[in-house]
């Protein structure tokens, strides 16, 4: 057995929503048989950011704002790596928000969590592009991440949990790894996750939340459908939550970005680069050059 | 398909020149090709520099357009000579017009007795040694497209300089023999319009005789593709960019180049995403590669910073235009040396590495890509655009001096006979042992936060001290690895140079006129600029009564660094600089040492 990085105790306040969507974590990665070493977190600046540390897992801690880029760089670079990213909303849809939109776009097989607590709680709780009107004195209405998902006609998996239910996040994070390990492409959930110091919603959440599966016509794979069920649930004062869109598995169309690039999902990070294999490639190429 | 062009006869007036026009003879050659963006200067310089190789000369090109897709002054440039050249001619010996504007462009560079030949369908000229041809009208009448103006100009040109007929033809069919059809046959319909024209002139045209080189097999390749080149057979595997000018041609070539290799080239959102996107690959344990010009190394500078603080190896082409801000895109600059040699917030060790020469361009990218692999550290390729963008002959690469060095990278059966695997390990050279993710047993933490051998986050301060010193160590401990420098000219000469990148060629030039006149002096070409080369500078400036530090900025930011690392030189330095836009011709650099 070697030695290296082993967890290490979670720094987030008792009480923390964060300590839902770990636990799920860990129970969906152990539920779906991921190896530790197979997998990587990369984590995002703020408090959900240093999950990586709190488990098993290879971990890349990045710049903030900046965890998608380098989760799509690690999954175009080894195809074969489960890749899973952690931010906040602060860090995802303020200084992140260039690189949140373009991810649906490129669609890369990862999953993408957010910890949305609608503040900057390590900075200690100034308003988050998600806080409300009059939070911290903020008069800016907040932006729904739901609502931009679904606003484009991706083939992505888009959802929303509460991490006041852990067990229905475990559902939805066993599906969303399902699909980025079936290659079908980016996997996005927002998952409701109070900050109890700064901004205690666990409550209000909680009696507000309604999954959107249990209405009358729901159907994820239709997005007219999700954006009727979600503007009306978001009118009659509730908070939508549940799978938002789940595409239908294209007949023998490659979506996502991996294996459009690498078939054979062997990637920059593995194949051979020493001179030998290549040497005749490389001559072919030099001699057709200039 | 035989075209009347392919029967075009040699006639006894190109046999013999007419008589009472002198033939001058040339060895080193400029033609300059002007005009609006779009009329196809480009593609004349293209055939000349095919037709003068064939020739076995040695060829320089350049080009000087505006930041707009058509329109506006563009110009290009072929120098050919006999000699080896990586550089601009001082002066030009035929200047090629296809509007006013090109005529007083390109007026004040032209040789004393040296041609201007211009569309006299688009303006008039009264000036001495001009030759009028309404190019667009006889493309235009004869083809039904003016389009065609510019190969109907290659073939007036052809006759001014005596061009062997055959080849003459032979470098149009092999310009467009891919295109084929239509575009082939018109072409070379056109050349034959532009000969019998500038055959059947009323005024002898045939003015020049260009003197056969030795120079044959070489390749013409800008420093860009040999970068992209470079980049391939040193294992780089990954990049990924965001278009920008001088640098985007990079990008392109990879993408031709990398995915039969199992490699990966994205276009990303941004240069933030760009940079991040190679540190992702980089940590996956992937050869990877940006490249970008100044506005988006100003946004590159977070990643590059990140990318030290976590020791993860990424390489940044920096391709240096005209600054700050969005500055002069299209021109050249060498203004971004300051800001690389002190990148990013925080202590980190950074290695900025420069090529002279397009040959230069593809072996020190391979050294680069080890040394950022090995020493888990960002390493930065200095260029400038006249290196990335202008072309020159070169010899074929050779394999046989590519060696990889993957530094302390461990497999599976090494990472499992160990009894520990940390990715921040100390170890006595800074570096530490790396295992891709993946790898059987083992996780591993890295980050930009302060951290302990673990990658855990840690703010002790002993542990500080210890983190702090093991990533600068390496920068004394790689010195021995770094590209070296290299000094022409006479060891004994009391004169010097100190320059780098695109200066080489100028320099060097600049060396041989000083030296026809009498004057020997000695160059240190900077291959690496930080660490700034203190050992090699000091043997180079030791002997000297003076160096000039050459340079394309405005306040000798080279000059500035080897100030700071050698202070007892402060006195025998003198900056020379330039900051207009235009890379420095050896006249400009020799000037400077006649002037005492």
């Amino acid at each position: 057995m070697v030695d290296s990085a082993k967890p290490i105790p979670s720094t987030w306040c008792p009480g923390c929503g964060d300590f839902g969507a770990l636990a799920a974590l860990k129970r969906a990665m152990a539920e779906l048989k991921i190896p530790p070493h197979e997998a990587v977190l990369v984590g995002g600046i703020g408090c959900s950011g240093g999950i990586h540390n709190f488990l098993e897992i290879n971990g890349l801690h990045a710049l903030h704002g900046r965890l998608l880029a380098q989760a799509v760089g690690v999954k175009l670079a080894n195809p074969k790596l489960n890749v899973v990213a952690v931010g906040g909303d602060g860090d995802g849809y303020a200084i992140g928000m260039g690189h949140f939109m373009h991810a649906f776009k490129k669609n890369a097989s990862i999953l993408y969590l957010v910890m949305m607590n609608e503040t900057y709680g390590l900075t200690k709780g100034q308003a988050a592009p998600t806080a409300p009107l009059g939070y911290e004195g903020n008069i800016e209405r907040p932006f729904d991440a739901i609502l931009a998902a679904l606003s484009q006609q991706m083939p992505n998996f888009v959802a929303r949990t509460f991490s006041g239910d852990p067990k229905t996040l475990t559902r939805v994070l066993v599906e969303a790894l399902e699909f980025n390990r079936a290659n079908r492409g980016f996997a996005f959930i927002e998952d409701l996750s109070p900050c109890v110091t700064y901004n205690d919603t666990f409550k209000e959440w909680r009696e507000k939340v309604l999954d959107l599966s249990t209405l009358p016509g729901y159907d994820a794979t239709d997005r007219a459908t999700m954006f009727r069920l979600y503007l009306e649930t978001l009118r009659s004062g509730r908070i939508p939550i549940g799978v938002m869109h789940r595409p239908p598995p294209a007949a023998g169309e490659v979506e996502s970005l991996e294996l459009k690039l690498l078939p054979d999902r062997i990637g920059p990070a593995v194949t051979g680069i020493e001179l030998e294999p290549n040497r005749e490639t490389y001559q072919k190429l030099l001699a057709a050059v200039g | 398909m035989t075209t009347p062009a392919t029967q075009l006869p040699t006639t006894a007036r190109e046999a013999a020149p007419a008589q009472g026009a002198p033939i001058k003879e040339l060895s080193d050659l400029a033609v300059l090709i002007g005009g609006q963006g779009g009329d196809g200067t480009l593609t004349v310089s293209d055939l000349l520099a095919r037709y003068f190789r064939r020739r076995g000369l040695y060829v320089y090109t350049s080009r000087n357009v505006l930041s707009r897709i058509r329109g506006g002054h563009a110009d290009s440039s072929v120098r050919a000579s006999r000699d080896a050249i990586a550089s601009l001619k001082p002066t030009v010996d035929l200047l090629v017009a296809f509007d006013k504007e090109a005529l007083e462009f390109g007026r004040p560079e032209l040789e004393a007795d040296g041609f201007v030949l211009y569309d006299s369908s688009v303006f008039q000229t009264d000036l001495p040694n001009t030759f009028g041809f309404p190019f667009a009208t006889m493309a235009g009448s004869q083809l039904g497209q003016p389009i065609y103006k510019n190969v109907t100009a290659y073939g007036v040109i052809s006759v001014m300089m005596g061009f062997d007929p055959v080849l003459t033809r032979t470098v149009i069919e092999e310009r467009f023999k891919r295109r084929g059809g239509e575009a082939l046959e018109k072409n070379l319909k056109a050349l034959e319009i532009g000969r019998r024209a500038g055959l059947d002139a009323s005024e002898p045209m045939h003015r020049y005789s260009i003197v056969d080189g030795d120079a044959h097999d070489l390749r013409l390749l800008t420093g860009n593709q040999a970068v992209a080149l470079g980049f391939v057979v040193g294992g780089g595997r990954f990049f990924a960019g965001y278009p920008i000018t001088p640098a985007t041609e990079i990008m392109e070539y990879l993408q031709r180049y990398l995915p039969s290799l199992h490699g990966v080239v994205r276009q990303a959102e941004d240069e933030l995403a760009a940079i991040n996107m190679v540190i992702g690959a980089a940590y996956a344990g992937a050869r990877a590669m940006t490249s970008t010009s100044g506005p988006g190394l100003s946004l590159m500078t977070e990643g590059i910073g990140h990318a030290g603080a976590a020791e993860l190896p990424v390489l940044v082409a920096d391709c240096q235009r005209v600054g700050p801000s969005t500055g002069e895109p299209t021109r050249h600059e060498q203004s971004d040396v300051a800001h690389l040699a002190h990148i990013g917030h925080g202590d980190f060790p950074r290695v900025l590495i420069a090529p002279g020469t397009v040959d230069d361009c593809f072996y020190l990218t391979v050294d680069a890509l080890n040394i950022a692999e090995k020493w888990r550290l960002p390493v930065i390729l200095v260029l400038d655009q006249a290196l990335c963008q202008n072309s020159s002959t070169v010899p074929g690469f050779d394999l046989t001096q590519v060696h990889l060095d993957r530094g302390k990278r461990l497999d599976p059966g090494e990472v499992a006979a160990r009894p520990a695997y940390k990715y921040y390990e100390h170890t006595p050279d800074g570096a530490s042992p790396f295992a891709p993710p993946g790898t059987v047993g083992i996780t591993s933490q890295v980050t930009g936060n302060e951290h302990d051998e673990y990658g855990h986050v840690s703010v002790n301060p002993v542990n500080r001290v210890k983190m702090m010193r093991k990533r600068m160590e390496k920068l004394t401990q790689l010195e021995p690895e770094l590209p070296l420098s290299r000094t022409y000219g006479d060891p004994k000469a009391t004169v010097g140079f100190i320059g780098f990148g695109s200066t080489t060629g100028p320099i060097r030039e600049a060396q041989e006129r000083l030296l026809a006149k009498g004057q020997s002096t000695r160059f240190f070409q900077a291959r690496t600029l930080f660490p700034v080369p203190a050992r090699e500078l000091t043997a180079f400036l030791e002997p000297l009564e003076r160096a000039y530090v050459v340079e394309h900025n405005y306040v000798g930011q080279f000059a500035g660094l080897i100030r700071e690392a050698l202070p007892q030189y402060h006195a025998k330095l003198r900056s020379l600089v330039k900051y207009d836009g235009l890379p420095f011709r050896s006249p400009e650099i020799a000037r400077v040492v006649e002037g005492g």
